[in-house]
């Protein structure tokens, strides 16, 4: 009994929160004057209505949960990473970059633009740890920062220097891959690329990493406990930096996907319009940093999204319903109104902790 | 050059600091009473919408500005009973504000104005210009400093008047003293938690009017994450000004002359995305001269940390 209960605890909380954020969608539904029952079918059909829609949202999914896993570490180690956007997108321009001219066949121009991608975005990441570091910039406003800085760039490259010129469409743009360095396609004809494969393996990967291995350990005792962690002779700076690249990398890693099976080029915004990165921050924490809980909630967040694109197709509810439902389960879930707040209120502690 | 640093320049720095300097006071409140307000960004944004809002149901200045600021400050009571009241970590909740505020506003524009992106009405009248009498008439600073909108004026004031507060009162002291031990301000019976509360909702009323000036200062209009990052290089002036208002009001100084120049580089040939890029390029290089409390002392510090 006492292990069932001990098993359903962490659940407790999130579904806790999805109940809110249900509610609060419900009344915001009410105001614009539609059915709640009927909007929220038509939301559950646009995410998980069929094959093809089940997809879609595991395609969407794909880059939620890379940057939501990178996030995680970072949050881990009691860094708070808020560059995610500018790490995926240079990390994505990378990758196009590389994909388009690294001589040699397909499948290594693949490797190599993943590889670009994930070391662009972990350089960024890490650059804004080092100033951390280095000149004790708080590295909560410096990756926020930096984040318009990679943008705007990204933007600059693929407007002037390297923007597709071949065809008539006057768009901001690099030329198409070479269909050999695509990502393949999990089904013939739906959205889902091996992406989501890779994704996958590194959500247990990095679980694998947190739980098992030294560096893991040490991650969690600087996250956990700075005091403890450098009594006991872990070196802030150099995990900071580990954690950091490794962060960014994921972020990059990202964004390369997107890129190798997605749009097969570097388009500018396609990124950051559907607010990739920030839905990423939201998994990790809606699932307080845990590995494997921000690869759900992340496939929540996605559904969220897809279901509220099939609810504004077919009703006349807008789209930002799932926004308000998403910002109110972050609300819920970091006030952690459950049992564990009670225990701490008895403790007399003072700040919750990040994760 | 001299086409550069012409009159009009200045003139925009001083339009454009004044949202900044707003939530950047607002920002440095918060931090005395030791909550590191990350939200910051989501309150003006509440504020910019509302005004619009309250602009539009009313058509008066005056009760836009007290809707733009009783809306945020609904928010900022949110974001107070979050962080005191529940104990939840103040980034993450001030990082859920911001969310919310960008769904929350767009999801309004939509439900209120049935547009999507920007609401624009040429009709709507914005903040009132004000002309001073004497200064007006002198060549070249009448032009920088006369003829704003009445809240680039009313900055000015509630920096000197906060400075006065926080320095000058026995109750601004306190305020002080809440920040900087609760424990030991709790013994000289200070209301600790009153005051915390007190200092986020005149944040949350700070950044209302920096929103109002956002959305109503320039232009009448409202477009969605009108912010744009604002909210953050705020964040960024309450630290470089060490928390104090004079020194904040420095640090936006700095910051709006740095956006109005990259609006007016705009004009010179250069790609719009590196002329967009130097507030934040700047924002980061002035971090530089900025020394930030050192780890191991937020970690001993039981209020938190702000990382």
């Amino acid at each position: 009994m006492d292990k069932l209960v001990n098993g359903f605890k962490p659940l407790l909380q999130p579904l806790l929160a999805l109940i809110a954020g249900l509610a609060v969608g419900a009344i915001a539904i009410v105001i614009v004057g539609g059915s709640v029952t009927e909007t929220y079918a038509e939301m559950w059909k646009g995410a998980f209505g069929n094959f093809y829609f089940v997809t879609n949202t595991l395609a969407r999914a794909t880059p939620i949960i890379l940057i939501g896993l990178g996030v995680a570490l970072a949050f881990r180690a009691g860094f708070f990473n808020m560059g995610s956007e500018g790490q995926m997108v240079l990390g994505a321009l990378s990758a196009a970059v590389t994909a388009i001219y690294l001589p040699g066949p397909g499948w290594l121009k693949l490797i190599g633009a993943i590889m670009a991608g994930m070391l662009a975005g972990g350089i960024w990441s890490a650059f804004a740890g080092w100033l951390d570091a280095r000149f004790r910039m708080n590295l909560l406003i410096t990756t926020l920062l930096l984040n318009y800085i990679a943008t705007y760039f990204a933007g600059y490259v693929v407007t002037y220097p390297l923007k597709d010129t071949t065809g008539s469409a006057a768009m901001a743009q690099t030329v198409m891959l070479d269909k050999a360095a695509w990502l393949p396609k999990l089904f013939q004809g739906y959205s889902l690329h091996a992406g989501f494969v890779l994704a996958l393996l590194g959500t247990i990967l990095l679980y694998l990493f947190m739980k098992h291995t030294v560096k893991g350990y040490e991650i969690r005792m600087l996250g956990g406990n700075p005091l403890f962690a450098s009594y006991g002779g872990v070196q802030r700076g150099q995990l900071m930096f580990l954690s950091m690249f490794v962060s960014g990398g994921l972020a990059g890693l990202a964004g390369s996907v997107e890129v190798l099976g997605t749009q097969y080029r570097y388009l500018d915004g396609a990124l950051t319009s559907p607010g990739y990165a920030w839905s990423g921050i939201m998994a990790t924490l809606l699932a307080g940093s845990h590995p494997i809980g921000t690869a759900i909630a992340a496939l929540l967040i996605a559904a969220l999204q897809t279901g509220g694109m099939g609810m504004e197709r077919n009703t006349e509810v807008p789209l930002e319903v799932s926004s308000i439902i998403q910002a109110v389960l972050i609300l819920f879930v970091s006030a952690k109104l459950t049992y564990s707040f009670i225990k701490r209120k008895k403790a007399g502690a003072g700040n919750g902790p990040a994760v | 050059m001299d086409q550069l640093f012409d009159v009009s320049l200045f003139a925009s720095a001083l339009r454009m600091l004044t949202p900044i300097l707003l939530a950047a006071l607002g920002g440095a409140i918060c931090a005395r009473v030791g909550l590191f307000n990350v939200g910051l960004e989501g309150l003006m944004l509440i504020g910019a919408f509302s005004a619009i809002v309250g602009n539009y149901l009313t058509g008066s200045i005056a009760l836009s500005l007290l809707f733009a600021i009783g809306c945020t400050l609904v928010f900022s009571m949110l974001f107070a009973y979050m962080s005191i009241q529940l104990q939840a970590n103040v980034i993450v909740v001030g990082i859920a504000l911001n969310f919310l505020a960008l769904g929350l506003t767009t999801f309004s524009l939509r439900a209120i104005f049935d547009v999507k992106g920007a609401y624009y009405d040429k009709n709507m009248v914005g903040l009132p210009k004000l002309h001073i009498p004497i200064v007006e008439d002198i060549p070249w600073l009448g032009f920088v400093l006369s003829g704003h909108s009445v809240l680039v004026y009313a900055s000015v004031l509630i920096v000197a008047a906060l400075h006065y507060y926080l320095f000058r009162t026995v109750s601004g002291f306190r305020l002080l003293a809440a920040g900087e031990n609760p424990t030991a301000a709790r013994s000289l019976g200070i209301k600790v938690t009153r005051i915390q509360y007190g200092a986020v909702l005149l944040c949350g009323a700070l950044c209302g009017l920096a929103g109002a000036q956002l959305s109503l200062g320039n232009v009448t209009m409202f477009t969605e994450g009108m912010t744009a990052g604002r909210g953050f290089i705020a964040l960024v002036a309450t630290m470089l000004g060490q928390s104090t208002p004079l020194g904040v009001a420095g640090a936006s100084l700095l910051f709006g002359f740095m956006e109005s120049l990259s609006i007016r580089l705009q004009g010179f040939a250069l790609p719009t995305h590196f002329t967009m890029m130097v507030p934040y390029v700047v924002t980061i290089l002035a971090m530089l001269f900025f020394k930030d409390k050192g780890y191991m002392q937020e970690a001993r510090k039981s209020s938190g940390s702000s990382r």
